[in-house]
């Protein structure tokens, strides 16, 4: 029996699993390190690059939509629905049809999303809310109700011409409604205050709920995320929520 | 002098090599905490984290605040914003953060009002924020209402005489015997003029405008801010022309004549909705600011001088 054929003393034997170990420990130390360090690239890129240049580059939409989806399945998609389609009974905006209180520029949506609306975070977006016109003594009942007429004529739906005119009056007087929704009522993204003139409303454009918004005001909230999630998700998500529905709408065009 | 040779030799301990090493790193050590503590820089990052824009004194001022403010400042997109721009908005933002760093280096809060004010109204601004959110549905208005119905009244109005014998002309039980003769002869319907005169009775002075007793119009709200209970209260059942009973007082004798009263109406919960509305909203707020100071006080070391201490 040859030397080389005997078997290896214990320590020896020890000694070589020990060395496979450790390189086995290593190439995994240096697989997760690679992986941190990519992740960690990617995000300096993200929060680095202007959102506007984002917004022309697809690999790093590709990477903001890979970390903002199970973020916005997680925190967003409560309120505005999984396919981003809101939920007017909450007054939560349809984001997939481009309704956008405070723009779509991704700098607005990423301010929206760090401070919120009305969340009571002192940088929360807070100008103005819509106010109970009824309730508060600005304008009565069948003001409100002519208004509704009015809102119903810019929406080219069927509606009470007289009321419509008298529904006018009101907004650009009694009412005051044009100051926040503008003269042609298309809103203002400096306010957050919706479009008028239909087809999508924030909370509904039929008459019964276009009254109560009069009558009752309105008062949305969006609960500011700066201390929950981490600056890279808030901009994935940013970048994520503007190119979805641009993309949507690209597709259906 | 020359050190031994088994300093050098690390095969063989040496006290004097350990000692040494010891103090060397006790000095380094030393040093270094002696330079971070006199150039009040402590630990400090050494670049820039991608989420922040600068750091000032180790404290981000993030992207987003930039963007957002240059877009603020100039009221154009960030992307259409220009270097110079961009470089004076930063600027600005680092000198307003190394203000209010001073500020609070300064401890401002501690004594300056307007920060402290302003410091109190963020923070219930913060904790009502989601009642302020919330809208009441008509069912819980309704409720409300029905609960707090004696609250909602339109206001009633007075036309009121408070008239008064003053104890020192006359003993107390004389005072209130002219007092009652006096509200006779009022129930009996001579002149309120004649039996002011007759009875020497003087007006209380409770209900004054601009100096001159206030025989017009009085709110009811501003007779419950004037009277004391028992003065208004006895106002209330009064109808036009009548005589309250004799009210002693500690300055006198009272009688209250009322001239004329427009008495409260009831509102029913379409004419009241907004002020239910309203009050719905500043109860939940009150509740909100209570819970939170009684939050505050729990977790507060609270020492009151023995003189008011409960």
């Amino acid at each position: 029996m040859s030397e080389s054929a005997q078997p290896q003393p214990p320590a020896a034997s020890q000694r070589s699993r020990l060395r496979l170990y450790a390189l086995v420990a290593l190439l995994l130390a240096v697989l997760v390190g690679s992986g941190w360090l990519h992740q960690r690239r990617i995000a300096a890129r993200l929060l680095e690059t202007e959102p506007s240049e984002i917004l022309h580059n697809p690999q790093l939409i590709s990477d903001a939509a890979a970390i903002a989806r199970p973020q916005y399945q997680r925190h967003c998609a409560g309120c505005h629905g999984e396919a981003l389609q809101g939920d007017p009974k909450r007054g939560v905006p349809d984001l997939a049809r481009n309704v956008w209180l405070y723009g779509n520029d991704p700098v607005d949506v990423e301010r929206t999303i760090l401070y919120g609306i009305r969340s009571g975070h002192p940088k929360a977006r807070n100008l103005t809310d819509m106010p109970a016109l009824v309730r508060m003594g600005q304008i009565t009942t069948d003001d409100a109700h002519d208004a509704v007429e009015y809102l119903q004529s810019l929406a080219g739906h069927a509606h009470d011409e007289p009321a419509a005119q008298r529904g006018r009056a009101i907004y650009f007087n009694k009412g005051n409604c044009y100051d926040c929704h503008a003269n042609d009522a298309r809103g203002v993204t400096d306010y957050g205050t919706p479009a008028l003139t239909g087809p999508v409303y924030v909370y509904g454009g039929d008459r019964d709920t276009l009254y109560q918004t009069i009558l009752n005001g309105r008062h949305g909230i969006c609960p500011a995320w700066v201390n929950q999630l981490t600056p890279v998700q808030i901009r994935a998500l940013a970048i994520y929520l503007v190119t979805t529905p641009r993309a949507v709408a690209v597709a259906r065009n | 002098m020359a050190e031994t040779p088994e300093f050098f030799d690390i095969r063989n301990t040496s006290v004097r090599r350990s000692m040494v090493l010891l103090a060397s790193g006790a000095l380094i050590g030393l040093a270094i905490a002696g330079y971070g503590l006199f150039t009040a820089k402590g630990t400090r990052s050494r670049g820039v984290p991608p989420e922040a824009i600068a750091l000032v004194n180790q404290r981000q001022i993030l992207r987003s605040d930039f963007m957002t403010q240059a877009q603020t400042q100039y009221t154009v997109p960030f992307a259409q914003t220009s270097a110079e721009q961009r470089q004076k908005v930063l600027q600005d933002m680092i000198n307003e953060e190394l203000m209010m760093q001073r500020g609070l280096e300064i401890d401002l809060p501690s004594y300056d009002p307007d920060v402290r004010n302003a410091l109190v109204a963020g923070v219930e601004l913060e904790v009502t924020a989601d009642v302020l959110a919330q809208q009441p549905t008509q069912e819980e208005m309704r409720s409300y209402y029905e609960a707090h119905k004696d609250k909602y009244s339109s206001e009633g109005v007075m036309q009121l005489r408070d008239l008064l014998v003053r104890p020192e002309s006359a003993h107390p039980a004389v005072a209130h015997a002219t007092a009652s003769a006096a509200v006779a002869a009022l129930r009996k319907g001579q002149p309120l003029a004649a039996v002011i005169q007759k009875f020497k009775l003087v007006d209380s002075g409770r209900f004054m405008d601009a100096g001159h007793v206030d025989t017009g119009d009085i709110f009811q709200f501003a007779v419950r801010a004037k009277a004391d209970d028992a003065i208004y209260n006895a106002t209330l059942p009064l109808k036009d022309g009548e005589v309250s009973e004799p009210l002693e007082e500690s300055d006198g004798v009272h009688l209250i004549v009322m001239i004329k009263h427009r008495f409260p109406v009831a509102q029913n919960f379409e004419e009241a909705s907004n002020r239910v509305w309203t009050d719905l909203k500043n109860e939940a707020q009150a509740r909100v600011n209570a819970a939170n100071i009684a939050y505050l006080r729990s977790r507060a070391d609270i020492i009151v001088a023995p003189e008011l201490a409960q």
